[in-house]
């Protein structure tokens, strides 16, 4: 399959940015939705050793993929210890 | 406020709206190019009098319309992520507001250090009075100091509604039986008005929200008139 892709290609190189784009776009979407599903606080897999993830999040934490403006590291924990 | 055949925004009041503003005219600006050159080429294709009756292919030009519009997208997407990104950030807010939906006015709480609270009627348009605007003012103002970070805790008591306020780029769903946090900061001292923005009702178009941005010394005035009023 992959052989034969490969052939038609060389007859049409314009196809080769076009695979580079699509491929780089599905790529990112999936690394991103791997990321939000493994590291966003909001999800739980292990009901039985980590049932509530979202209750150990730290002031300095950052869970979020890009800040702008923000130093996660100067935050202060305003609320009370549990 | 907005006036008559507005085509743009309303002049930003917050940081965030100025990004907003910004992002969009770039956007817009992308937009309006391509179409222009979309245009020109539909143009060209039908006043021309060449033919060519065989088929036609070429590489070099579709490497060039696969990696363009891959960059201009590219171009548009980065800023958009990173005001995307942006608006979410917590900024350490110095007052906290509470802002209750309800058919049909909103209700605001300051609880921070006393128990302020107190609704928020659209003066109907019989009442007016000169130089007021129609649907748009009510009789108790949600009064913010200028220039510090504001929270706004939307929720409401019945139905769904939306707090809106375009001068300030803020708008989030007013869910019975949840609380929703949104942020601004007044850039500039003024009177910034929205409008309920999800339907409740028969009055959903007049239930507006005005938010009027003072110096502090003037907002711990109007706080204290209002607590002994009350």
């Amino acid at each position: 399959m992959l052989a034969l892709v490969r052939k038609q290609l060389r007859n049409h190189p314009a196809l080769i940015p076009l695979f580079i784009f699509i491929g780089g776009g599905a790529t990112m979407s999936m690394v991103y939705l791997a990321r939000l599903g493994l590291r966003n606080p909001d999800v739980c897999w292990d009901r039985k050793n980590n049932p509530e993830p979202w209750n150990k999040m730290g002031p300095t934490d950052q869970y979020k993929f890009y800040t702008v403006n923000m130093d996660y590291s100067k935050l202060k924990k305003e609320g009370p210890d549990f | 406020m907005a006036h008559p055949s507005q085509l743009g925004f309303q002049d930003a009041a917050s940081p965030v709206m100025e990004e907003l503003l910004h992002f969009h005219d770039h956007a817009l600006m992308i937009v309006f190019l391509i179409s222009t050159l979309v245009l020109y080429i539909i143009v060209a294709m039908v006043t021309t009098k060449l033919t060519n009756k065989n088929i036609l292919d070429s590489q070099e030009i579709e490497i060039i319309w696969t990696i363009l519009p891959a960059i201009i997208l590219i171009l548009i997407a980065l800023p958009s992520l990173r005001i995307l990104y942006l608006m979410d950030e917590v900024n350490n807010p110095h007052l906290t507001v509470k802002a209750i939906g309800h058919q049909w006015y909103w209700s605001y709480e300051y609880t921070d250090y006393e128990e302020l609270g107190f609704d928020s009627y659209m003066v109907p348009t019989q009442d007016l009075t000169p130089g007021q605007f129609r649907l748009l003012e009510t009789d108790n103002r949600m009064v913010v100091p200028v220039e510090s970070p504001v929270r706004v805790l939307v929720s409401a008591e019945d139905v769904l509604h939306s707090w809106a306020v375009p001068a300030l780029g803020v708008k989030m769903d007013a869910v019975p039986g949840r609380l929703n946090q949104t942020a601004f900061l007044a850039s500039r001292p003024g009177v910034f008005y929205g409008q309920c923005s999800e339907i409740c009702g028969a009055n959903h178009s007049f239930m507006p929200i005005v938010v009027e941005a003072v110096p502090l010394k003037h907002f711990e005035d109007w706080s204290s008139r209002m607590l002994e009023d009350a």
